[in-house]
């Protein structure tokens, strides 16, 4: 297993330095919301892990497709690790826009088609994990594997449209809090700026994250090669 | 492992470049349709399931008469789902368990024309069911289900379910936890059609105008064209060895 | 304006749900590579005789 190349390290050193000053920027450049307060400030974390999210998800798709046309094995490992990354970063993206929505607006969860579209490509991750645990032979895996990954990827957007279109035909049904919740807050000039330097910290984190992870891949992919000459 | 290769075809349009298309399509579905008829296990264990979910839901959600009409749209399919994913399940096992796959994969015909055939057997399993149930329904709750656009929706819905249902049955069966895997992969990808199906049904109910009901058929009719094309594509993948 | 005490709460609620699910993770990609190093190391050696 190679050494982890300089360019990684430095990367991984640049991920921690722009994510301290990301914190710093947070809590000490962006002014205060009028109405939130303090609270607001979980704001930039939700918007940066649901980034994060979609990075991954769009990777892992990306991957899918790579690996179905070429057949190697490598993009079978840089779809799991962008599946995986995805996974976690949409979860904290629920569980803070969910810890800022109960101040904000008074209830924990909407069914709104942002939030019902993430719960749901959640479970879709979990799905695909499942569905790789259950195949032994890495060839068939990675396949099937592709094969999800792009039909669960396609029927994303299909869902959020759906869902959408659910919301503008029938407002009322889905409950006041909801539409409330369509109301986000006017972005200050100086917090637009934080956004955007929140954003581009995680889309470097989520660089090294990746690189990281496929790195892993490789060694358990190793690994597994090793163990099937053995088998042999 | 060399995928095998096939002579590249005319996706556009199948059935016109290859006259043996459409004709092996109709193979495997008569395959399938024959050996139902014939010992109809499938049919049977969709049917009595369907109706004992129905006799669930008696218990499990008020259907006292005022509410029957807003809820059953939404137990209908809830039970078409489930009663959907028994025939997925059983239709493919029994092509593994027979080893028919394999020897269906080196006959010389389009693997597509596999997936279609397949995909209509399952297809007409499941409209059986629904036909079947939809007068139990009516008599027990009293209401009058024989209305052609909750059976455009039933028709349109079940299309969409299968299409995509066959294709992940297809990977499903093959996996060690091959029962419970089928309706953990397809149910988060099959909600745009249920929320599609629901709605329309309800619309077409409670004759609600056709304005507000045909963003629904057009849902339904988009996914369908989709994710059609889509599994077309896909199968060749999922059996090529 | 939403009182301090609660804004407060939820904010520290917030980033520790972050900072703890990222922490974990990281963590358990650090955990899984040492345990798949040490799993090849016996690999090798089991191997080698």
């Amino acid at each position: 297993m190679e050494p982890r190349p300089k360019l990684l390290s430095l990367l991984t050193a640049l991920s921690l330095f722009l994510f301290l000053a990301a914190l710093t920027v947070i809590f000490v450049y962006a002014p205060l919301e009028a109405r939130m307060n303090y609270v607001q400030k979980v704001f930039y974390i939700h918007i940066s892990t649901a980034w994060v999210g979609m990075l991954g998800f769009l990777a892992a798709a990306a991957a899918g497709i790579a690996f179905l046309v070429t057949k190697n094995l490598q993009w079978d490992i840089v779809e799991l690790a962008a599946v995986e990354i995805s996974l976690v970063f949409f979860l904290v993206a629920i569980i803070t826009g969910s810890i800022w929505a109960k101040p904000s607006w008074g209830t924990w969860w909407t069914w709104d088609a942002r939030l019902t579209t993430a719960a749901i490509l959640e479970l879709i991750y979990l799905a695909y994990l499942l569905l790789r645990q259950g195949i032994e032979d890495p060839e068939r895996r990675a396949r099937f594997g592709a094969v999800y990954t792009l039909v669960g990827g396609l029927s994303v957007p299909v869902t959020f449209l759906s869902i959408r279109l659910w919301q503008t035909i029938h407002p009322a049904i889905i409950g006041t809090a909801s539409a409330q919740a369509q109301g986000g807050f006017a972005m200050a000039p100086a917090m637009l700026h934080t956004m955007f330097f929140a954003l581009g910290t995680f889309s470097v984190i989520f660089i090294t994250l990746l690189w990281h992870r496929i790195r892993l891949g490789r060694l358990a992919h190793h690994l597994e090669q090793r163990r099937l000459q053995d088998a042999e | 492992m060399t995928p095998a290769r096939k002579p590249p075809t005319d996706r556009r349009s199948p059935g016109s470049s290859r006259p043996g298309f459409g004709r092996a399509i109709l193979a495997v579905l008569w395959k399938d349709l024959a050996a139902e008829m014939r010992s109809r296990e499938l049919l049977s264990a969709m049917l009595v399931f369907a109706l004992l979910v129905i006799l669930i839901f008696n218990f499990a959600i008020e259907l006292a008469p005022f509410l029957r009409l807003t809820v059953t749209p939404g137990v209908l399919w809830v039970t078409l789902t489930f009663a959907g994913t028994l025939g997925l399940n059983r239709s493919m096992a029994v092509e593994k368990d027979r080893g028919c796959l394999d020897g269906l994969l080196l006959a010389p015909v389009d693997r597509a024309a596999i997936f279609f055939g397949k995909m209509l057997a399952n297809l007409v399993f499941m409209l059986l069911v629904a036909v079947i149930l939809l007068p139990f329904y009516s008599l027990l709750y009293n209401l009058n289900l024989f209305n052609p656009g909750l059976l455009l929706v039933i028709l349109l819905g079940s299309l969409g379910y299968v299409a995509v249902g066959t294709l992940l049955a297809s990977m499903a069966v093959q996996a060690r936890t091959r029962d419970m895997l089928l309706p953990i992969l397809l149910f988060p990808v099959i909600v745009p059609v249920l929320l599609a199906a629901v709605r329309a049904s309800g619309g077409f109910l409670q004759t609600a105008p056709f304005e507000q009901i045909r963003p629904w058929l057009n849902l339904l009719i988009g996914y369908d064209a989709i994710f059609l094309a889509v599994a077309y594509m896909l199968f060749d993948a999922i059996v090529e060895e | 304006m939403i009182p301090f005490e609660i804004s407060i709460k939820y904010l520290i609620a917030g980033y520790a749900a972050a900072f703890l699910i990222l922490g974990l993770y990281v963590a358990s990609l650090l955990i899984r590579w040492h345990s798949l190093k040490r799993d090849l190391e016996t690999l090798e050696k089991l191997q080698s005789k």
